[in-house]
C-alpha cells in the first residue's frame, strides 16, 4: 500500500488532560483528507504530532514509513500553521529563496508566485509589514516552496477573505490533481465537505467517524421517516427493528429516526400496519453538525 | 553547504536593516567616543594612550551590545511569532541553524569591530601598530562569546518586551560597572572591587591591555571562560526545564 501517514493508536495528554485519546488512522498516496472538530477537539494536537512538533505520550506516528523528525520526511512535506509565521527584515522574495533553499528539489519561484497569487509588489515588502491576507500568502507560498509531496495545512482560511478562500481551494485542487497528498483541519463542516475526499470527524480527541463527506453527512444528519396510523395498531413490531434510532408519536404522527429510509419504508409495507401520509425528512446538516459542536464545548 | 551560506547571509542582511543594531551599535559608540575623548576629557595626561583606550572601551560597548541584544531579541521575536516553529517542520538541521546564527553574529562583529576602529582613526588619529589592531580586533572578537551565551540566555524570555527591557538594563549596567564608559579608576573603591570580577571589564581590559603593548591577562581569559560556562549551563538548564512543561 502507498501508506504516506500511519498514525497508532496515540495519545497525548497535557497535566493528566487527555487531549488526543487513542486516534488510529491511516493516509494513502493522494488522498486529500480533512480532520474536521471543533475547537478543542484535538485537531491542532493531532497536526502538531504529525509534524513531530509535539511527541505523542503513548502510540506511533509515522511518515513515508519513517519518524516525523527524520530529514527525509523534512524534505518531503510541506506545512502551513495556523499562528503566522513571519522573519523580521526579509523581504518575501528573500525568504523564499531563504527557505526554498533548504530543500532538495524546492518549486520554481515563478510556479510558487502563479500558485499563491503573491505579486511582484509583494515580493519586494518586508515580510513584517505584509497585511494579514498577505502574511497568509506567504505562509501558503512558503509550504509549497519545498515541493511537497503531503501538504499539511492547520486551518488555513482563517483570515482570509472570501476571495482568498476560493483561490486558496482551487489551488489545492490543483496540487490535489498533480497527484499531492493533503491534509487540512478546518471547523467548518462547509469547507471539509467541499475540498475533501475523506473526512476524519474529531470529537473529544478521539475520531468520531471516518468517511466520505457524504457519508460523514448522513451519520451526523438525522433522518426520519413519519406516517399517520390508527392508535389502535401495535408498533412493537417496529420497535425492535435495529435501523431504528427512535420512535415516538407526536401530534397523532409516528416519527422514526433512522439513518436508512429505504429499509423503514421497506419494513412499513411489509408490516401492512397501514401507514398514510408517509414522510421522509432530512434533517438540517449545519444545524446537526453545530449541535455536535456546541457539545464538545460544553463538555470542556 | 549551499543552505548554511544562504543562511549566513540572511542572518547578516537582517541584521544590517535592524535601525536598532544600526543606532546602538554603530552611531552610539562613534557619538561617544567622540564627545568623551574631544569634549569631555579633553585635557588628559597621556592624550593618545586615552583615545587608544577609549576606542577600545567603545567598541567593546558595541559589541557586546549586538551580541545581547540583536540575537536575544531576534531569538524571542522569531518564537513568538511562530518562526522558529515553522523552521522546525523544514529540512533545516538545528545544528545549521545555530551555527549560521553565531558565523552571521560573528561577521556583523568583525564588521562593527573595522568600522569604529577607522572611526576612530579618523576623529582622533589614533594610531597603532598594526599587530595591534588586528590583536585587538581578534580579542573583541572572540571574547564577546560569553556576552553571545547571555544573548542566547535572554532569547530564552517569553516576551519580546520583556527581553528588550531587561537586556537593555544589564547592557548599561554591565557596561558602567565594567569601566566601559569611564575608567574604574575613577569610580568608588567598592565599585573597582566589584567591577574587576564583571565579565564586562575583563573584556575590555584585555583589549585595553593589548594597546597598551601588552597581552591579554590570564586572569581576563579565565573569569570571561567561567562565564561563558555558566551561562551556557544555565540555559541549556532553562531550556529543559521549558520543554518539560
Amino acid at each position: 500500500m502507498n501508506e504516506i501517514l500511519t498514525v497508532t493508536n496515540v495519545t497525548k495528554s497535557f497535566h493528566r488532560k487527555k487531549a488526543v485519546n487513542d486516534v488510529s488512522f491511516s493516509i494513502t498516496k493522494g488522498e486529500v483528507v480533512a480532520i474536521l472538530g471543533p475547537n478543542g477537539a484535538g485537531k491542532t494536537t493531532t497536526i502538531s504530532m504529525i509534524l513531530g512538533l509535539l511527541k505523542p505520550t503513548s502510540g506511533e506516528v509515522r511518515l513515508f514509513n519513517l519518524p516525523p523528525q527524520e530529514k527525509q520526511v523534512r524534505e518531503k512535506i510541506g506545512t502551513m500553521l495556523q499562528e503566522v509565521s513571519v522573519m523580521q527584515g526579509l523581504r518575501v522574495g528573500e525568504v523564499l529563496e531563504l527557505i526554498r533553499s533548504y530543500y532538495p528539489q524546492p518549486l520554481a519561484m515563478e510556479e510558487l508566485i502563479e500558485l499563491t497569487g503573491l505579486t511582484e509588489q509583494d515580493l519586494r515588502t518586508r515580510a513584517e509589514k505584509l497585511s494579514g491576507g498577505q502574511k497568509r500568502r506567504l505562509s501558503f507560498a512558503l509550504a509549497l516552496a519545498g515541493n511537497p509531496e503531503l501538504i499539511i495545512f492547520d486551518e488555513p482560511t482563517v483570515g482570509m477573505d472570501i476571495h482568498a478562500r476560493k483561490r486558496f481551494w482551487q489551488t489545492v485542487r490543483t496540487l490535489a490533481e498533480e497527484g499531492k497528498t493533503i491534509i487540512f483541519s478546518t471547523h467548518y463542516l462547509q469547507e471539509a465537505d467541499d475540498a475533501a475526499d475523506r473526512i476524519l470527524l474529531f470529537k473529544d480527541g478521539a475520531i468520531a467517524a471516518d468517511g466520505t463527506p457524504a457519508q460523514i453527512k448522513a451519520s451526523i444528519s438525522k433522518q426520519s421517516v413519519s406516517f399517520i396510523v390508527d392508535p389502535e395498531i401495535s408498533l412493537e413490531k417496529l420497535y425492535l427493528n435495529i435501523e431504528i434510532h427512535d420512535i415516538f408519536r407526536k401530534n397523532n404522527r409516528v416519527y422514526i429516526h433512522t439513518e436508512n429510509t429505504d429499509r423503514i419504508l421497506e419494513l412499513l409495507f411489509q408490516e401492512k400496519i397501514g401507514a398514510r401520509d408517509i414522510q421522509i425528512e432530512r434533517g438540517k446538516l449545519e444545524e446537526a453538525f453545530e449541535q455536535l459542536t456546541s457539545e464538545t464545548k460544553d463538555a470542556i | 553547504m549551499k543552505t548554511f551560506k544562504m543562511q549566513c547571509k540572511t542572518e547578516i542582511i537582517r541584521v544590517l536593516r535592524n535601525r536598532y543594531f544600526v543606532f546602538w551599535s554603530l552611531l552610539m559608540p562613534i557619538i561617544f567616543y567622540y564627545v568623551f575623548t574631544n569634549l569631555v576629557n579633553a585635557d588628559v595626561p597621556n592624550k593618545a594612550e586615552w583615545q587608544a583606550h577609549y576606542l577600545m572601551s567603545m567598541t567593546v560597548f558595541s559589541v557586546m551590545g549586538s551580541s545581547m541584544m540583536t540575537l536575544g531579541i531576534r531569538m524571542v521575536q522569531e518564537r513568538s511569532q511562530g518562526w522558529s516553529t515553522f523552521i522546525r517542520t523544514t529540512p533545516l538541521s538545528d545544528t545549521v541553524y545555530f551555527a549560521a546564527q553565531m558565523v552571521g553574529q560573528s561577521v556583523i562583529h568583525a564588521l562593527s569591530i573595522t568600522i569604529i576602529f577607522i572611526a576612530g582613526a579618523l576623529i582622533n588619529g589614533v594610531s597603532l601598530k598594526a599587530f595591534e589592531w588586528i590583536m585587538s580586533g581578534l580579542w573583541i572578537l572572540l571574547a564577546s562569546l560569553p556576552f553571545l551565551a547571555i544573548g542566547t540566555l535572554i532569547g530564552l524570555m517569553k516576551k519580546v518586551e520583556t527581553a528588550a527591557g531587561i537586556s537593555n538594563v544589564l547592557y548599561m549596567v554591565l557596561a558602567v560597572s565594567g569601566g566601559l564608559w569611564m575608567p574604574l579608576d575613577v569610580m568608588p573603591k567598592i565599585m573597582q572591587t566589584i567591577g574587576k570580577w564583571l565579565p564586562s571589564y575583563n573584556f575590555g581590559s584585555g583589549a585595553w591591555e593589548i594597546v597598551r603593548g601588552g597581552m591579554p591577562d590570564w586572569k581576563n581569559i579565565l573569569i570571561l571562560i567561567a562565564y561563558l560556562v555558566l551561562f551556557m549551563l544555565l540555559s541549556k538548564y532553562i531550556r529543559r526545564k521549558q520543554e518539560a512543561v
